[in-house]
């Protein structure tokens, strides 16, 4: 009776190690057309997305990565030089940067089948610039004519339902009217706001955001299983003239602690991380070796300065120049982030298309000579007391604390420490005139062009619409912008930003410090894994080592 | 004792009301602006701002907002989240993590603990005794995050690495049945399981002395029955006041274990609701927390009638 059951068992067990093999047999065998060395699955590290996945609501850098995945954009972004490549379109023209047409390659489908078309984009488009549907991306579409129709404002109704600039020309073409031209439009392209949406996500929007259908290398394998996993496949209809996926799928398992992530990658639990925990940094190297990848990253941290309201202290671009020269970069990069973080050294960041390496020149070397000689000479402060602000929720008094302590020793002032709860308080605070310091500044961007890092921090729109909280205002800078911005061709707008830049580093409005690094490691399990300018990992490149 | 558990239930009514009003008093006059929470520190384009905060009735007067809570709440509707997620669905999800690690470690705790409080009891001043006495104060002196660290990285990464053993998972895995629960359990429950110990092994050596338990042994009744049946039946009286007041706590989530072993309970939707100002989430979440606690102490009050014939309700 017992030998009888036994036997049962094994037999069950046969068969359904047969099943098994007998899938995994069979999906091995359309790998092998679809390319060389191609399947198998992975694990990947993820934080859980804030919202429903739909392009136009995401602006958090989770949800994007997996937006990345299941979508393709019109371009993309080259990882070495970071500029813009055309992806899904097949060009992108301007003869005035302002009236934009674009043509779509042919191959693209979403993953139900619907093709992806002029309008697939156009229909997304006019749902993420009208306000009633909320969206995050809204501000991504302000500079496109007819935005203020479909967002009018609060209390308003919108007045039409499309935007006024977007044209459908034909199945594969469409034009985009600027309200005012704009030379690195197309940069902004590769970001998820542009993404196109299938006529499936206008039926049922939240549906959509547990279980997007995109037109990217990978589609959704079931639905988002909350705070637990998103698995997607290789979806095998994608044209070949793409990246094809190699893998036959990835699950981003959801941590919301990144040591425990990266205990999980030393295990081989899961294959790849694009965030490791500060524990890490020391010992990452030597663990991982050469499948650990250390590159620029957007963040960029400033000291910044009330210019607009306390003018007597820290009006003085001489002031703001002694201070930046009396701060010791490396050090705080190297002891304090222990090389999470570089010193700054252009208002740009390496990142983008534009750096120019060194290119504050003196103002960001250490010299506290000559940084002491140019306080004296502008007659120092009042109350010889510089006050520094930063929130105390974010890992910041350590750096804020040595800066505090260099410009003690460096200029002779007083310093005092002002800890805010949150950032957002040092904000409030500096409104209400509650508070007139100095203060810890951050910005990262939101699409890899050298405007991201000009004008939504330092234009006098900024003021009320951005992050320009110290209130600075420069009129030769709003006009190099704004011819920068009319330039007929990329490069030749880009050299207008670098003079925006320059009128920058002769201002001082912020100090730059340091520029973040972002760092990664994958195991020995996968191979071909980097990162791009967007913080994204190249998930349909990775293929089994 | 049916008329006294009605009392009590009916007390829980005002209760409850009472705590959700507080609660949400609390979390709508904390400063900041939970539009702006959830950004991070990039400043929210003014205008969308001003349509989230319109979409879900932020700017209406307290007690408006209160109201269309309650009233959703009677109706067996918790609410949104700002992320647009159905509160019932968010706890729904997190609650059996945390139930389940709860009953595990209480387990563990009230097993281990009881037993090694007794043998130390029972062999007083001896090697055991001292083992016990010794190995709680070491595990009630380190803080649960290192414990937790320590562990996950000696049994989930070293001993998968250097000794291929595959059995303690670094982070949780729903798939893995009871062998995911086991380790953080171990690491919730270690303080509690401490303290358990040597209250029993106090309380079991006090009631030992006891006039009764004497009495008992110069009856003739066997040792074993004199220890399980006269002399750790009282003494369990304040060790089940102990449990009972800690299982309510570890329903409420551990937030260090939980981020530890990445389980997504309760513990950590709470902190980081309450981090981002989500209003609803925490009301829904206390609320299901003051009924839990409620619904606990009134369990071991009962226990207490139990254990003890002389403690009657009525």
């Amino acid at each position: 009776m017992r030998g009888a059951t036994q036997t049962k068992w094994i037999v069950a067990a046969t068969a359904i190690a047969l099943a098994a093999t007998a899938c995994s047999a069979s999906s091995k065998s359309s790998d092998s057309k679809a390319g060389a060395s191609a399947g198998g699955t992975i694990a990947v590290e993820l934080g859980e997305p804030q919202h429903g996945l739909v392009p136009q609501n995401t602006a958090e850098s989770e949800g994007s990565e997996v937006l990345n995945a299941v979508f393709a954009g019109l371009v993309d972004y080259d990882r070495k030089t970071n500029a813009p490549k055309l992806r899904v379109a097949e060009s992108i023209e301007s003869t005035d940067s302002k009236v934009w047409t674009i043509k779509l390659k042919d191959g693209y489908t979403f993953h139900n089948g619907e093709k992806v078309t002029a309008k697939s984009f156009v229909d997304a488009w006019n749902y993420g610039a009208n306000q009633d549907n909320a969206q995050e991306s809204l501000p991504f579409f302000s500079k496109i004519e007819g935005s203020e129709e479909l967002a009018p404002g609060k209390d308003k109704k919108p007045s039409a339902k499309e935007l006024k600039g977007l044209k459908v020309v034909d199945d594969k073409t469409f034009t985009v009217t600027l309200s005012a031209p704009f030379s690195q439009f197309k940069t902004m392209l590769g970001y998820n706001a542009f993404y196109p949406l299938p006529t499936a996500f206008f039926n049922d929007p939240k549906a959509f955001g547990e279980k997007p259908i995109g037109n990217g290398p990978f589609e959704m394998d079931g639905a988002w299983e909350h705070n637990k996993q998103i698995k997607v496949k290789r979806f095998e209809n994608f044209p070949s003239s793409d990246t094809k996926a190699k893998l036959a799928g990835v699950t981003f398992k959801i941590y919301d602690n990144l040591d425990t992530a990266y205990n999980d990658l030393r295990a081989d639990n899961i294959q790849a991380t694009d965030k490791l925990p500060i524990s890490a940094m020391s010992t990452v190297k030597s663990e991982f070796g050469d499948r650990y990848i250390y590159k620029p990253e957007s963040g960029v941290g400033y000291i910044g300065f009330p210019i607009a309201t306390n003018p007597e202290t820290y009006g003085k671009p001489e002031i703001r120049k002694a201070i930046s020269m009396a701060i010791d970069r490396e050090a705080i990069t190297k002891t304090i982030f222990s090389g999470t973080r570089v010193p700054a050294d252009d208002f740009v960041n390496p990142l983008v298309n534009g750096y120019r390496k060194g290119a504050m020149g003196d103002a960001a070397k250490y010299d506290p000579v000559k940084a002491k000689e140019l306080f004296t000479q502008a007659n120092g402060v009042p109350n010889n007391t510089i006050e520094l602000g930063y929130n105390a929720d974010g890992g910041h008094k350590e750096w804020i604390e040595a800066v505090g302590n260099q410009l003690k020793k460096n200029l002779g002032v007083e310093v005092t420490f002002k800890p805010f709860e949150k950032f957002g308080k040092i904000l409030d605070a500096l409104g209400d005139k509650q508070y007139s310091g100095a203060f810890r500044m951050a910005w990262s961007m939101d699409y890899p062009s050298i405007e991201n890092y000009l004008r939504p921090i330092f234009s006098k729109v900024a003021i009320e619409n951005g992050s320009n909280y110290g209130g600075y205002v420069n009129e030769q800078f709003e006009t190099l912008l704004s011819q920068a911005d009319q330039a007929k061709t990329e490069e030749e707008g880009l050299k207008l930003y670098q003079q925006a830049d320059d009128v920058l580093i002769q201002d001082l409005p912020y100090i730059p410090v340091y520029t973040y690094m972002s760092s990664a490691a994958y195991t020995k399990k996968i191979k071909n894994f980097d990162t791009d300018a967007q913080g994204h990992m190249n998930l349909a490149e990775v293929e089994l080592a | 004792m049916g008329r006294y558990v009605i009392r009590r239930l009916i007390q829980a009514i005002p209760v409850l009301l009472g705590a959700t009003l507080l609660i949400y008093a609390l979390v709508h006059y904390l400063p900041g602006d939970p539009v702006q929470a959830l950004a991070g520190e990039k400043r929210v384009d003014p205008l969308l701002r001003e349509l989230i905060r319109e979409k879900y009735h932020l700017d209406d007067p307290f007690l408006v907002q209160y109201w269309n809570y309650i009233s959703g709440v009677f109706q067996g509707d918790l609410g949104e989240s700002l992320t647009g997620r159905a509160v019932t669905d968010m706890i729904s999800e997190a609650f059996p993590y945390t139930v389940n690690l709860a009953l595990v470690a209480f387990i563990i705790e009230a097993v281990v603990g009881v037993l090694a409080g007794v043998m130390a009891a029972l062999r007083r001043g001896k090697f055991l005794d001292q083992l016990v006495l010794i190995s709680t104060l070491l595990v009630i002196s380190i803080p649960v995050f290192v414990t937790g660290f320590a562990l996950q990285l000696l049994l989930g990464v070293k001993l998968k690495n250097d000794y291929g053993i595959d059995f303690f998972p670094v982070s949780f895995h729903e798939e893995d049945g009871l062998r995911a629960y086991l380790l953080p359990a171990f690491v919730l429950a270690s303080t509690s399981l401490a303290y358990v110990a040597r209250l029993t092994r106090t309380s079991l050596m006090e009631t030992m002395r006891a006039d009764y338990v004497r009495t008992a042994v110069a009856k003739g009744l066997k040792r074993r029955r004199v220890i399980g049946r006269h002399a750790l039946r009282n003494a369990l009286i304040p060790i089940v006041t102990f449990l009972g007041a800690d299982l309510g706590g570890l329903m409420g989530g551990a937030v260090i274990t939980e981020k530890i072993f990445n389980m997504h309970g309760i513990g950590g939707l709470l902190a980081q609701s309450v981090y981002q100002k989500q209003g609803t989430v925490i009301v829904g979440m206390v609320t299901l927390l003051v009924v839990i606690y409620l619904v606990t102490t009134l369990l071991v009050d009962l226990l207490y009638a139990v254990l003890d014939p002389r403690i009657r309700y009525e």
